[in-house]
């Protein structure tokens, strides 16, 4: 299961935050926990570079690009080789809408087609949609070239 | 040409100054959602209010319910719009509100619309919405579409149709079971994810049955699978088919090619995930794991952290079973203890601290004292448990490890970190005699500066029992006293308890801890005074230096024998009188089961758990219990108490275990017995042993449980006479016999009368390894030799055919009783001859050490060479006899 997917900007406020299956009570906790987890490690990160890191059976893997930083958050089946391919589909998918790694002004400008680009990778903590030109065509609502 | 550049800056300011949300505020938001009831649509600032609600609700803001319910509909009214764009955030949003069964009948017939429309992304995406939002009665009515759906041709609703599947499933099981001939139809797809969630769609809906998952695999394995996404899903269903599969030792191992195969597939998660499968098979051998162990020592070096992190995780944990598979490796670990990730280097240096001889544990320990600087706590305690276990393995070097120990001890650390340190230096000094001295003086230097109070409490007792027993016990007076001095009245009453152990043991020092306790009588504290007034007392402080008594040392150094909680009761209930407080009127019985018992077995902390508790064992609290009952405590000192035995299947009515306490002339057998009926209320709890199948044994003393209430563990107990000094075996039939009496629910009052019943146990053996204690040596080879090797008897055993050289090594073992020294208990994979050191105490405490020599032939046939020394050749004789009759 995918437990969340969080995108910070860089003094750690939260821009987007998705749980699956994490109780109201503790997403607190992993809010908190990731946004320092970031502060901690991020600093002087290059764009894209993967970090990871287990807290009991659960696995992180977060990274940086522009000034957002994304962290996501699995267990069982995602751990943080999984991750890693779906955190890969998420950034291409932001640099996309973005047209480049994008500032906070432009992340928040393009906010509505970052959500539409989550809903079509990550149905309720399952993967679902792993490429960037084809999520680029869902969010329009225009078929897969490949139909 | 210079204005343009400057308003170019000024954009870009305003740029990373202003969030388009600034200032955002529900209520607003809410008012502009009013547009999409205009007759005349704005798609593009529908879009925009949409992207605004969104963001609300991304931030943790939540809506009333009235609000959710006037935006949902204010939403649904946008379906007139045939704006793309627009229809594709009216999706999202419909899903984010996740309206009310009574509200969802509103959009049901436009979703309905869509999902037949000839637009397949309108398709795909009404499926996604009506299945996060439907219940099982329109379900039924959909049913049909969703079917069609998955075998789609275009991937996207196919898709859509699936994952909306898997998650239905939780919810109506039933009806999505109905759709597995499509699901099947879409494994075959040609497009990769599409086949990924069939697959694991198929998997879901046949997990229970066996064959069905066995013939998936079968088929798929030989076929294509197209994304590495399903492959990997491919290969975790393989290893569950090899795992329920009968133990087929002797062929191949089916679906191990595949496997292997797997290892070399271009995308790395698929080669993580089949090495992982091949290191986690049951009872795989070194040729097995070879391959997987050599991809994962590449990408130890790789350039991503993602997969050094994986590498080294999946590394961890073949160690644990495999350590020497894994010591090729060992030099590319070493590197990634400088890892900037310090998950990696925690994991890597844990890792090697497992698989690590000793010869090279200096040259690590030199690693891991630079790299300690620079990770948190958490991480420091995992390295200080696995530095504990290490030293345990490999004795002899208790001194860099000890040294290592001290030296962190002294750096910043939280309590936790602390704890585990101290913890674990004493774990050496009670293992390991020859590490005592220098572990005492390190603890003590510690408390010099110590800020946690109840570590230095505990390091005072301890110093209290292992100080006075020291060559020197003058030098420890000077640091406990300090504490006297400098610390807070906890840690000054702790001292002062320390300083009269000391005074009590050793005669000469007792002059001068009589000048320091009389000074503590001028303290601030009244407990610290009360404490040295006491002592004074009872050490006979009034100048005459004569030898302690045997009742003060009891009062001194043994345990307090009166369950705490039942003190406590005794003295709310004491009313202050002329007549003193007599606490010999307390009961002793004891409510709940002690401690050691209530640990679940096997469960360790593990990763980043809580450190196991401080240095209480179970025997000390056993003994305890039995000494406070009076038939038993004439029986003198316990030798040792076994591990529980289960005498119930769980689950059962009556949950009974039992303990083996062997003394030297009785064993006493305690029953610890759970009720699990709550409408009954048991009482008179007793055991009937029929000893005729143990002739030297006979019943001396039983004693009853007085009530057994529902879910409060109690115990009843039974003791036997034995011949002293002989280890006597045997078997003993059981059955509980009890008054049952129903319990009113409601009142939870048991009814007066009840009637006799009885329930029957399982046997009990008595066997020759509980006359073992197991009692390890810091040098085997010094003890060995140090033995008159007059009382060394040596003989050759044949063991027959057996499943493998460490099954036949830890038979022995086991049977024996014995503690494995120096690591000689793990065998390496696919040797095919072994040496296993063994140490213990027999009944009667005579020292035993055991050298076995295997040797196992092409045939499985294990042959052994036992030979015992033993400070009594009679004992020596006896371990062969075990062994013989085993």
């Amino acid at each position: 299961m995918l437990l969340a997917v969080l995108f910070a900007n860089s003094e750690g406020n939260i821009l987007v935050e998705r749980f699956n299956g994490v109780p109201a009570e503790e997403r607190l906790h992993w809010r908190s926990f990731l946004v320092k987890l970031g502060a901690d490690n991020l600093k002087g990160v290059k764009n894209e570079e993967l970090l990871v890191a287990c807290h009991k059976s659960v696995y992180i893997v977060y990274t940086v690009l522009g000034d957002v930083s994304i962290f996501v958050v699995g267990k069982d089946a995602y751990d943080e080789l999984a991750l890693a391919e779906v955190i890969f589909v998420i950034t291409s998918a932001v640099k996309d809408v973005c047209g480049k790694p994008p500032t906070e002004r432009l992340f928040l400008d393009k906010y509505g087609k970052i959500c539409l680009c989550l809903d079509e990778i990550v149905w309720k903590g399952l993967l679902e949609n792993t490429e960037k030109d084809r999520i680029k065509r869902l969010i329009r609502l225009k078929p897969p070239t490949e139909v | 040409m210079a204005q343009p550049l400057v308003k170019k800056d000024d954009d870009r300011d305003d740029e990373a100054e202003y969030s388009p949300f600034l200032g955002i505020e529900k209520g607003a938001v809410l008012q502009e959602a009013r547009i999409f009831n205009d007759p005349q649509l704005d798609p593009r600032r529908c879009s925009q209010v949409i992207t605004k609600l969104l963001y609300l609700l991304n931030q943790g803001e939540s809506f009333t319910k009235v609000e959710a319910t006037e935006v949902f509909f204010a939403v649904t009214k946008l379906f007139q719009s045939k704006d793309i764009g627009l229809r594709r955030m009216v999706y999202l949003m419909i899903k984010e509100l996740s309206p009310s069964a009574d509200e969802v009948i509103i959009v049901t017939s436009s979703l309905m619309r869509d999902m037949n429309s000839k637009t397949d992304m309108y398709r795909a995406n009404a499926i996604r919405v009506l299945c996060r939002i439907t219940d099982g009665t329109l379900l039924t009515q959909i049913e049909r579409y969703l079917k069609q759906a998955i075998v789609d041709k275009n991937p996207v609703v196919a898709s859509a149709a699936l994952v909306s599947g898997f998650h239905l499933l939780q919810t109506n099981p039933e009806i999505v079971k109905r759709w597995s001939n499509e699901v099947q139809e879409a494994v075959q797809s040609r497009a990769a994810l599409v086949q990924f969630h069939a697959l694991a769609l198929l998997h879901q809906i046949r997990q229970n049955d066996r064959l069905a998952v066995s013939k998936l695999v079968t088929s798929l394995t030989r076929g294509t699978v197209r994304s590495p996404l399903a492959q990997c899903l491919l290969i975790r269903y393989t290893s569950q088919v090899i795992r329920e599969s009968s133990n087929v030792q002797n062929g191949d191992r089916p679906f191990y090619d595949y496997l292997e195969g797997c290892l070399r597939h271009k995308a790395e998660m698929v080669i993580f995930e089949a090495a992982r499968a091949i290191t986690e098979l049951s009872g795989v051998t070194s040729r097995e794991l070879t391959p997987a162990i050599t991809v994962l020592q590449l990408f130890l070096s790789s350039s991503k952290p993602v997969l050094r992190f994986a590498a080294v995780r999946t590394l961890n944990k073949v160690a644990m079973t495999h350590p020497m598979a894994v010591t090729n490796c060992n030099i590319d670990m070493e590197s990634l203890i400088s890892d900037q990730n310090r998950s990696i280097a925690t994991l890597a240096i844990t890792t090697l601290l497992k698989t690590g001889n000793e010869s090279s544990v200096d040259r690590l320990m030199k690693q891991i004292t630079n790299f300690m600087s620079d990770i948190a706590d958490e991480f420091k305690i995992v390295v200080v448990e696995a530095i504990r276990s290490l030293c345990l393995k490999f004795p002899l070097k208790y001194r860099s490890l000890m040294n290592f120990l001290s030296n962190i001890l002294r750096e910043e650390g939280g309590f936790e970190y602390k704890k585990a340190i101290v913890d674990s230096i004493v774990f050496l000094i009670r293992d390991i005699p020859d590490a005592k001295e220098s572990g005492l003086l390190h603890l003590c230097e510690f408390i010099e500066d110590c800020e946690f109070t109840y570590l230095s409490t505990q390091i005072l007792h301890f110093l209290g029992i292992e100080g006075p027993k020291t060559s020197d016990p003058s030098k420890y007076i000077r640091y406990i006293y300090n504490r006297v001095i400098l610390e807070n009245a906890t840690v000054r009453a702790s001292a002062v308890s320390t300083l009269a152990k000391f005074g009590a043991m050793v005669d000469s020092l007792k002059p001068r801890i009589f000048v320091l306790l009389r000074r503590c009588l001028f303290d601030s504290d009244d407990e610290v005074r009360d404490r040295a007034t006491l002592y004074l007392n009872t050490l006979g402080g009034d100048g005459t230096v004569v030898e302690t008594d045997k009742d003060v040392k009891d009062f001194l150094f043994g345990s307090l024998d009166i369950p705490l909680v039942n003190l406590e009761t005794s003295l709310k209930n004491y009313e202050p009188s002329e007549k003193p407080f007599d606490i010999s009127s307390v009961p002793r019985e004891v409510k709940s089961q002690p401690l050691a018992e209530k640990k679940a077995p096997g469960k360790k902390p593990t990763g980043l758990g809580a450190p196991p508790p401080g240095p209480t064992s179970a025997i000390d609290a056993y003994e305890k219990l039995l000494s406070s009952i009076p038939e038993f405590s004439s029986f003198g000192k316990l030798f040792k108490s076994s591990a529980p035995v289960e005498l119930t299947e769980a689950e059962t009515e009556y949950a009974v275990n039992v303990v083996k306490h062997i003394f030297d002339r009785h064993v006493v057998f305690q029953y610890n017995c759970t009720n699990t009926i709550p409408e009954q209320m048991l009482e008179n709890v007793i055991v009937i042993v029929d000893a005729s199948e143990a002739e030297e044994f006979s019943e001396v003393a039983s004693k009853p449980l007085r009530s057994l209430p529902y879910d409060t563990p109690g115990q009843t107990f039974v003791a036997f006479e034995k011949p002293e000094g002989v280890p006597a075996v045997g078997k003993f039939s059981n059955m509980l016999r009890f008054i049952v009496k129903e319990v009113d629910p409601s009142t939870g009052e048991a009814e007066d009368d009840g009637v006799e019943d009885e329930y029957q146990l399982e046997d009990l053996e008595v066997l020759a390894a509980d006359y073992m204690l197991k009692v390890g040596v810091s040098n085997f080879k010094n003890a060995w030799d140090s033995m008159d090797p007059d009382t060394e008897r040596v003989d050759e055993y044949g063991l027959g055919p057996r499943e493998s050289l460490a099954e036949a090594v830890s038979a022995v073992i086991s049977l024996l009783g014995m503690q494995p020294c120096e690591g000689t208990e793990s065998i390496p994979s696919n040797s095919r001859s072994h040496t296993c050191l063994l140490s213990g105490v027999y009944i009667g405490n005579v020292k035993v050490l055991v050298r076995l020599s295997f040797g196992i032939d092409a045939q499985r046939e294990v042959a052994m060479k036992l030979a015992v020394r033993s400070d009594d050749e009679a004992v020596s004789d006896a371990i062969h006899e075990i062994v013989a009759s085993g």
